[in-house]
């Protein structure tokens, strides 16, 4: 019988109290998730007990950490059903995944005239690369336009797609709204034009499975503290192809075959890509994270989340001069919404005062909110710790917070 | 925060966020700043008349927070009939009020309730942002 009350005793940040003495109510999970306790002692037995680096020394400890290394690779394999284990690159984090692929994927395949598609509703993070080398080369960023209801318009895609574009990038879910965006369809419409797909699964991974054959996209990144996992590690799944053929991420330590002053050669994928001493403790402490998503289990995770995040919808539009922005079908678990007169900051620092963690602002997502018309939103995201309780404490302050505010 | 700047929040701050006494661009203007914090979108542009080292009008257009809002409200109000002479430890009065590293009690400062309400901002060090986005501004027409 999965309970949430037992979930989030998993967590020791809410054994802490806020510096007023409050339990912590954290609904900004889209921005960063808690750890658990098995990430944690992941990381702390990694230093104390095991440490070590990987790939390149034949002694103890560093044996045992290469090959602790292997076995998260491995693990990440089977969370996105890669073909390949080496399909796996560790990156910093999905930022950094994206940067890596603007250098060494789109910058030497992409000339003047070509053309990048993302979307309306992109993460800052999957629109400046993008739009930095598209700069460079004078080569067009398309955007792919959302409707007010937070769909993405697919059929301006079908339009938009043609044989001078070399790069589809879209999120899976939008970090600002939480609406979730048909993948499959998006690689099929690219892919009728041999164009390559970035998904940016961020905010997926926490919710729900991402299988990169069922999606058939090229390319996937996401971060490790999204994702119960720690800060500064994450991972960029590619086609094994793409892999091959790109030149490396980065130059250095770890990703050759042979270096001489004239010319060197480099390993294959994924080590020519991990140029370097990796965030070792940050990959353990992500196969962590993933063992305890698992041992949970996504259908139990997607199903608590998604129904806390209709059952906040249904009392946020029960308050007076709240605005829910985008439709509530086919939403994550997170929620941007406005209140009549209150300006979001306004409104976090009074749901701060009370013990409660929710994102104001425009979510790294200017254009969308240009779009939207809006200078900013409040935004609640779930994860599986949270509870109908937390929800009514919410509700409750908000209902507190116009009376102050006001 | 401490009831009594609590208090002064709710009274002065959001009393002054809704005043529109200082909103609204004038063509006599003779300088024009932008203040603009590109983490929350918070924007407003300021307008000033001098007459000499004078200001004899001062006003805003913009939008953003309850307390970034009151903060332009409560400078420009200040603003008006002071020498740029007075304006400079007015402006450095109001960093120190709202800085939490401070040595100094807001009510040492300063008696003035819609200046001493911006205090709230050393509880909440994320804010000082808001309350001295449009302060911040105008420090570059003395330092120039």
């Amino acid at each position: 019988m999965f309970d949430p009350k037992i979930i989030k005793a998993k967590f020791p940040i809410f054994k802490e109290k806020t510096p007023l003495g409050q339990d912590l109510v954290y609904l900004d999970n889209a921005a960063t998730c808690h750890k658990p306790q098995s990430v944690i002692d992941a990381i702390t037995d990694y230093y104390a007990r095991g440490y070590g680096t990987v790939g390149r020394a034949s002694y103890w400890p560093a044996s045992n950490t290469s090959r602790k290394f292997d076995q998260v690779r491995k693990q990440v394999q089977e969370l996105v059903n890669a073909t390949h284990k080496e399909e796996v690159v560790f990156t910093f984090g999905t930022t950094d995944g994206i940067n890596k692929l603007a250098n060494a994927f789109l910058r030497p395949r992409i000339r003047v005239g070509d053309q990048v598609i993302i979307s309306e509703m992109e993460h800052h993070a999957n629109l400046l690369p993008w739009q930095q080398v598209c700069h460079e080369v004078g080569a067009e960023l398309l955007v792919i336009p959302m409707f007010e209801s937070g769909a993405l318009d697919y059929s301006s895609l079908k339009t938009m797609i043609n044989d001078r574009v070399k790069l589809v990038a879209v999120t899976a879910i939008s970090n600002a709204l939480g609406v979730k965006n048909d993948v499959r369809q998006i690689t099929e419409i690219a892919h009728t034009c041999d164009v390559p797909v970035l998904v940016d699964a961020a905010q997926s991974l926490a919710h729900e499975p991402m299988d990169v054959q069922a999606l058939d996209c090229d390319f996937m990144v996401f971060s490790g503290h999204k994702l119960y996992g720690p800060t500064g590690v994450g991972v960029l799944y590619g086609k094994r192809k793409w892999l091959d053929q790109m030149p490396p991420f980065s130059l250095g330590g770890g990703i050759v075959k042979e270096v001489k002053f004239e010319k060197s050669s480099f390993q294959e994928s994924p080590h020519k890509h991990e140029a370097g001493t990796p965030n070792i403790a940050g990959v353990l402490g992500l196969g962590a994270a993933i063992s305890f998503v698992q041992s949970v289990g996504y259908d139990q995770i997607k199903g608590h989340t998604e129904a806390l995040t209709q059952y906040v919808a249904a009392e946020l539009e029960k308050l007076e001069g709240v605005r829910v922005i985008g439709s509530n079908e086919n939403r994550a678990p997170a929620i941007s919404f406005v209140m009549e007169g209150v300006h979001p900051h306004d409104m976090s620092t009074f749901l701060n005062e009370k013990g409660i963690c929710i994102r104001a602002g425009h979510h790294c997502a200017q254009p969308l909110m240009q779009k939207l018309n809006l200078p900013g939103t409040a935004r609640i995201s779930f994860a599986v710790y949270n509870t109908e309780e937390d929800v009514d404490t919410l509700i409750e302050t908000l209902k507190e917070t116009k009376d102050f505010l006001f | 925060m401490n009831e009594r700047i609590k208090s002064l929040y709710k009274s002065h701050i959001m009393a002054n966020a809704r005043d529109e006494s200082q909103v609204g661009a004038f063509s006599e203007a003779t300088h024009v700043l932008e203040a603009y914090n590109p983490m929350c979108g918070d924007q407003y542009t300021l307008y000033l008349e001098l007459n000499g080292t004078k200001v004899v009008r001062a006003g805003f257009e913009g939008y953003g927070c309850a307390i970034s809002k009151a903060s332009t409200v409560v400078l420009t109000r200040n603003l008006e009939g002071k020498t740029l002479e007075k304006i400079k430890p007015l402006v450095e009065l109001f960093f120190e009020l709202v800085d939490e590293n401070s040595q100094k009690s807001p009510e040492s400062l300063t008696q003035d309730k819609d200046l001493l309400a911006f205090a709230a901002a050393r509880e909440f060090p994320e804010r000082k942002q808001c309350a001295t986005l449009s302060w911040g501004e105008l420090r570059q027409i003395y330092e120039s």
